[in-house]
């Protein structure tokens, strides 16, 4: 029995490939399972490879594990196409189609000596029973029931209710070809064990990925305008809200170009809306000069970054964590935006509330840091009550203000209270210029010094809000793992398994990415003496962000990796125990470079 | 927040409520000044209050022009005060929106989204003052400049042919296209009167001369002996293709009045974003009720 499995399947675009692991995790999620789902495709718009990688699991994991427990190629040359992103290994399940033709003995797996290896009439089944190749997908979701042991009834369901509009001879062949797969399953048994552990009886209730739960969190904390640009792989944001915003007095315009999109957010803020925008890479390149525009007219917005490789169009739809620097450097002048980074797709709910409080309550841009594995994955959730939210609001003068409205007026937190077009006697002028309290434009140093201070020295609460790290482990542990956004749950997890092995370990995850807080950092680097931070780019971004502001012990190592390749929980492992052995053979090693 | 509050009854109104404390920094002489000056005076004909005004200009000398109204004002960044207003008043569209720049800001860096405004047609005002120079940086060729013309930029002579915006914008779709000068206040003050009360967008080239890095003939004593109005020629400013024709002769002929107004105007996307919203029955659930989306179906 197993509590814990890994399931990777590739095909080529046609297949279903992504129907297939999505019928399988929402029928699992309704046994009680936990799962985390990606895909992952070829750059083609049809045809060409498609994939998923998808782990169920008796208790809540935060990623997709590291080889395959089960691998299934539906051919070959597809299969090999997702390199790394579906390992095997010598513990795997190696299933394949027959139609191949290629002899168990020849897989074209080099160097590896997959645990078991079957090939099975795949396509064959699919055309007996479900009169053509398209019904291979049910077959391996019959197959998958069988060997599984889990959710035969539910998927049963799911192909009924997912056929519902189609004659009833589809759905009996439908049917019929799950079955013929389920069948083939019973009578050829696995050598390895891959029955799954009866899951635990309070199941998760939602399946949630991180760009739609973003749109939805949007609509709860008042979003009330979206403009933006399609661009992958943040557009279902947009998708949704065009769905769903109107019926909450909301309105979405597809905008000319990310330029305009933003702009139009701009403006939404300025008439005293919440609104919010999204994109991915090259979108926020273009967005930066108006996301510096909201900051210096101190307007409220979000803006949310769904990276993926880059730079330049890099690699449009697989995920990578290499956008830090740019959220938070890329504007000119002296400027602070927030930038919030969610560690899964269910954490994108409360970052995204998160972000539009802390947009109204400083009245500034806020960049939400998602990258393509937290915005289009899919994952079982708890039920999320939205109907207590706190939400912040922009403060707006009182009527005491009003009888002598001064726009940016200095106060002692930096804040001042904003009105919008409409309010009687709230009249001013904002502007991209520099400005005086009263918002006339200014070219006196002096006044500019004071504006940029009060600008800043806004955020200076923020520093305090430990709320937006993960800290986990013993306070007194020398050995430090640091990691962020979607690879923060494979950290997770890999403290879990460093601590059954005796290490020494502490956790720090933050979600609040800038402004740096040095002392939320200070304070955790106290006891430690050699660590690791783990992240998905090449230059080990958020390691060079914490030394610019950080007195980072020395022993501080790095692993970081571009994407796509997932970075895997017992990879981490491995490193902390290289780390653990240093320490305690007291070898002083200097901080590795990149 | 509503805006139907005013402060006093409309029609109650003069240019001077219109006008800011802040002194405009233009050169003396320039053509801006009459603009404003015609803003204040449609502004004052329509009666609304100024907090229910917004005014969203770019970057560029013209684009101080929001500083100078008591309007809510957006001095913004370069070529982009067309998306920003469209955000504004979609946002809320009982404001009455104002967007003004010069043509370096239209029809340069933020050519790219007249067309887009055009086609959705929402409703605002868009005055460009129209100088074919780069003042603000001074002297520097425009995208209206005509060929030939000798710049800091175009030292030996401009080698580009001048955008022409009123064919532009016509070509997009506007559904009213106007010019004025300050040469013609009374003309002036006329067309964006009309073209604020037009229920769409609304497109005012004016002739607005620059009177430092400008030439001779584009001066107001000049363009007072060479101005035409459309009045005069009879034009029928309901005949598209009419409209486009006198349109042909911009930088050879200075027509001023109404080109073209779409005698059924077309829907606003404010418009058709509010009807939606009824029609799905904004207001009447809770926002929490979105997270049933993600249930999971048995």
């Amino acid at each position: 029995m197993n509590t814990d499995l890994v399931i990777g399947m590739a095909g080529s675009g046609g297949d279903g490939i992504v129907a297939a692991g999505e019928s399988l995790l929402t029928a699992a999620a309704i046994e009680g399972y936990h799962g985390v789902l990606t895909k992952s495709f070829g750059p083609q718009i049809r045809g060409g490879e498609s994939s998923f990688r998808l782990r169920l699991s008796t208790t809540k994991m935060l990623n997709t594990g590291g080889t395959l427990d089960i691998a299934v190629a539906l051919n070959w040359d597809d299969f090999l196409r997702f390199g790394g992103e579906l390992p095997v290994d010598g513990h795997t399940t190696v299933l394949y189609d027959s139609i191949t033709k290629v002899p168990t003995d020849q897989i074209p797996l080099v160097g590896v000596q997959p645990f078991e290896v079957i090939a099975v009439p795949i396509e064959q089944m699919a055309r007996e029973t479900g009169g053509s190749e398209r019904a291979k997908n049910t077959v391996v979701l019959g197959l998958m029931a069988g060997w599984l042991g889990i959710a035969r009834e539910p998927m049963m369901a799911g192909i009924r209710k997912r056929l519902a509009k189609k004659e009833a001879d589809v759905i009996d062949k439908a049917v019929k070809a799950f079955h013929a797969g389920f069948e083939y399953a019973e009578a050829h048994p696995l050598t390895s064990d891959r029955k799954m552990a009866p899951p635990s009886k309070s199941g998760a209730k939602f399946v949630v990925d991180g760009n739609d739960l973003c749109a939805a969190a949007a609509i709860v904390a008042g979003c009330d305008f979206f403009a933006g640009y399609p661009i992958t792989p943040s557009t279902e944001i947009m998708q949704f809200l065009t769905r769903e915003i109107w019926k909450y007095g909301g309105t979405v315009m597809q905008a000319e170009d990310e330029i305009a999109g933003v702009g139009a957010v701009v403006g939404a803020s300025f008439a005293g809306k919440k609104a919010m925008t999204a994109t991915s890479g090259p979108g926020m390149s273009l967005k930066t000069e108006m996301l510096g525009l909201a900051t210096i007219a101190e307007l409220p917005l979000v803006c949310v970054n769904v990276q993926r490789g880059g730079p330049s169009t890099g690699i449009p739809t697989k995920s990578e964590q290499s956008d830090l620097l740019q959220a938070a450097f890329s504007a000119h002048g002296d400027v602070i935006r927030p930038v919030l980074a969610p560690i899964s797709a269910e954490d994108m709910y409360g970052i995204t509330i998160e972000a539009f409080n802390i947009a109204e309550q400083y009245q500034s841009p806020v960049i939400i840091l998602s990258d393509q594995e937290v915005g289009q994955r899919k994952e079982t959730a708890e039920p999320i009550d939205a109907s207590h939210q706190h939400i912040i609001n922009r403060r707006v003068p009182g009527p005491q203000e009003l009888e002598k409205y001064v726009r940016f007026r200095f106060t002692e937190s930096g804040i001042s209270p904003i009105s919008h077009p409409g309010m009687p006697k709230g009249n001013y002028l904002a502007s991209g210029i520099e400005h005086n309290e009263a918002g006339a434009p200014t070219a006196n140093g002096e006044m500019h010094a004071r504006m940029n201070e009060k600008r800043l020295r806004k955020f200076r609460p923020l520093l305090d809000r430990r709320d937006l790290f993960i800290i986990d482990g013993p306070p007194d542990a020398p050995i430090a793992l640091i990691s962020w956004g979607s690879v923060a749950g494979v950290a997770i997890e890999a403290l879990q398994i460093a601590q059954r092995q005796g290490m020494k370990v502490k956790l720090l995850v933050p979600k609040l990415m800038f402004p740096v807080s040095e002392a939320i950092y200070a304070d955790f680097f106290l006891s430690v003496k050699r660590g690791l931070v783990v992240e998905q780019n090449h230059q080990a971004q958020l390691f060079r962000l914490m030394r610019m502001y950080v007195d980072v012990p020395r022993g501080i190592q790095t692993l970081a990796k571009s994407g796509s390749n997932p970075i895997t929980p017992l990879e981490v492992v491995d490193r902390l125990n290289q780390i653990t052995l240093a320490l305690q053979q007291g070898k002083d090693r200097e901080p590795s470079e990149v | 927040m509503s805006t139907t509050a005013t402060t006093r009854p409309i029609g109650d109104y003069t240019a001077k409520d219109y006008k800011s404390d802040l002194k405009p920094i233009w050169c003396p002489g320039c053509g801006d000044f009459g603009v404003v000056q015609a803003i204040y005076r449609a502004l004052a004909n329509i009666g609304r209050p100024p907090h229910e005004i917004a005014f969203v200009s770019g970057i560029g000398c013209s684009s101080r022009i929001p500083g100078y109204t008591t309007a809510y004002g957006f001095n913004t960044v370069h070529g982009r005060a067309l998306p920003i207003a469209q955000g504004i008043k979609l946002a809320n569209p009982d404001l009455l929106v104002l967007v003004a720049g010069g043509d370096g800001d239209g029809f340069s860096i933020g050519g790219g989204h007249v067309a887009h405004a055009i086609r959705r047609n929402i409703d605002l005002t868009y005055i460009v003052m129209d100088n074919q120079i780069y003042g603000l940086t001074k002297g520097q060729l425009s995208p209206t400049s005509r060929r030939g013309l000798i710049s800091v930029t175009s030292s030996l002579g401009s080698m580009e042919a001048p955008v022409n915006p009123l064919l532009y914008v016509l070509g997009y779709g506007a559904e009213f296209v106007a010019q004025g000068t300050p040469a013609d206040m009374n003309g002036l003050a006329k067309v964006i009167e009309e073209g604020i009360r037009f229920p769409g967008f609304a497109f005012i080239n004016v002739q607005s001369p620059c009177v430092t890095y400008g030439l001779e003939d584009q001066q107001l004593k000049a363009q007072k002996s060479l101005m035409q109005t459309l009045e005069s020629l009879n034009h029928d400013s309901s005949n598209s293709l009419a409209a486009m024709e006198l349109a042909q002769q911009y930088g050879e002929k200075l027509y001023t009045g109404v080109f073209y107004r779409k005698g059924t105007p077309s829907p606003t996307f404010e418009g058709s974003a509010r009807a939606r919203q009824q029609a799905l029955g904004a207001g009447t659930r809770a926002r929490a009720q979105v997270m049933d989306l993600f249930k999971l179906k048995k």
